[in-house]
């Protein structure tokens, strides 16, 4: 059992609306990130289904969906009289060869708006690097 | 799957001019959270209200808890808490004595939830209801129809009054609410975001009929926006399209629900120059009520 306290839904997930992406895959994706960059490790448990579904007043079965997907992936284990935490063979965050891949559909998207802006990418990476360094 | 708590079969209703049902088929099971969606004068309202008995119909049939509107028992009516479009509350009366009006009517009322939602949502107690803003009567039916804790709860805008504070603590104690006492809903909304957070299913309805029902992300994962030269998109290319435009230059800007084998099909186009989009909930309202 972890004496670490469970973080706030709030603090966890953030949703948004109108982009036509299920908030279920939006909770997913975000649990996925969390993991692999090392923020939940093996144990850490989650907010149960009922705290985030109010704290982000968002349909329970779509939170329930989200957990069920993660656990059926491996990625999060059903604890007995606890609710969900992170699987145990995720001990350690994964290599950064793997965590970049999840910024994968990110970038992509972002360099096909570049396209469309004909931004070369010289000029696309150089702004990257300025919001990655914290600079306007 | 036990029996719908509400069906409606080859309804009818007709309003001066039009159908304003037209032969709709609609059906809610429980514990579900349904949104009903549709432009104005599409029959969202007439559908809830032929639904709880309060307008007659010309032809159809329909079962609320199993039975007739028209002929419903009074414990059944207890069930149902419903939120109106128009709030016609009694205008002379203050809060605490509206509320101890309709208390006498149900065998069961929830006193600490109508003081926790009165004193949270800060409903004046002193004032004739009459001199309440809009969006405080509107909290006031909201809290009318939750008193009760009923099991089945019809919305008719319930929110459209509210700022985006009152809507978000709204949506809130209906996804308590559905927690705690598996409630079923049907709202009708025209604000899609709330519509995206609790609904589970999504009703498209257009000139009397129910158009499009599915589970609300299903339509988000299967509907497309695809642009890309026509060439690449011929017509018929996709069992269901909802629109297309082609512009001058001959770029085809088409939004369809695709199957798992065309969700494949259209990806494999990028190699000739297909952008594939997600399509947010508005422009499908747009394109489906069309």
């Amino acid at each position: 059992m972890t004496s670490k306290p469970i973080p706030l839904a709030t603090a966890l997930f953030t949703v948004s609306t109108g982009a036509g992406e299920p908030i279920y895959r939006q909770l997913v994706e975000q649990i996925r990130r969390l993991v692999a960059g090392g923020q939940l490790a093996a144990g850490d448990e989650l907010p149960s289904v009922r705290e985030v579904a109010s704290a982000l007043a968002i349909n329970p079965m779509t939170v329930s969906k989200a957990y069920s997907l993660l656990e059926a992936a491996g990625l999060l284990e059903r604890r007995r009289g606890v609710g969900m935490a992170v699987a145990a063979q995720h001990t350690r965050a994964q290599a950064k060869s793997e965590r970049i891949e999840l910024l994968r559909p990110s970038l992509e998207r972002a360099a096909a708006e570049a396209a469309q802006l004909e931004i070369d990418s010289a000029a696309a990476v150089q702004l990257f690097d300025r919001i990655l360094k914290g600079k306007k | 799957m036990s029996a719908p708590l509400l069906q409606m079969k080859d309804v009818f209703k007709h309003v001066p001019g039009k159908y304003a049902l037209n032969g709709l088929d609609f059906s809610i099971p429980s514990g579900q959270v349904v949104g009903l969606l549709g432009r104005n004068g599409a029959g969202k309202t007439t559908l809830l209200e032929c639904a709880l008995g309060l307008r007659d119909i010309e032809r159809g049939e329909i079962r609320l808890f199993g039975e007739t509107p028209a002929q419903m028992t009074d414990a059944n009516r207890a069930r149902i808490g419903y939120v109106p479009q128009q709030t016609d509350l009694f205008e002379w009366l203050s809060v605490p004595q509206m509320l101890a009006f309709f208390k006498a009517f149900y065998p069961r009322w929830n006193d600490a939830k109508v003081d926790a939602l009165t004193q949270r949502w800060s409903i004046p107690l002193t004032v004739p209801i009459g001199r309440l803003s809009v969006g405080e009567k509107q909290r006031l039916a909201i809290i009318r129809a939750l008193a009760h804790d009923p099991e089945f709860l019809i919305l008719d805008e319930p929110v459209a009054s509210l700022d985006p504070a009152g809507r978000r603590d709204f949506l809130r104690e209906l996804v308590e609410r559905t927690i705690e006492r598996e409630t079923t809903v049907v709202f009708s909304t025209h604000i899609l975001s709330d519509l995206e957070r609790v609904a589970a299913d999504v009703a498209f309805m257009r000139e009397g009929k129910i158009i499009l029902r599915q589970p609300l992300d299903v339509l988000e994962e299967q509907t497309r926006r695809l642009v890309g030269p026509a060439t690449a998109l011929p017509i018929g290319m996709f069992g269901e399209e909802l629109a297309r435009k082609v512009d001058t230059s001959g770029v085809a800007n088409i939004l369809a629900r695709l199957s798992e084998p065309e969700r494949i099909l259209a990806s494999s186009l990028a190699a000739q120059g297909v952008r594939n989009e997600a399509v947010g909930l508005e422009d499908l309202f747009i394109e489906a009520t069309q």
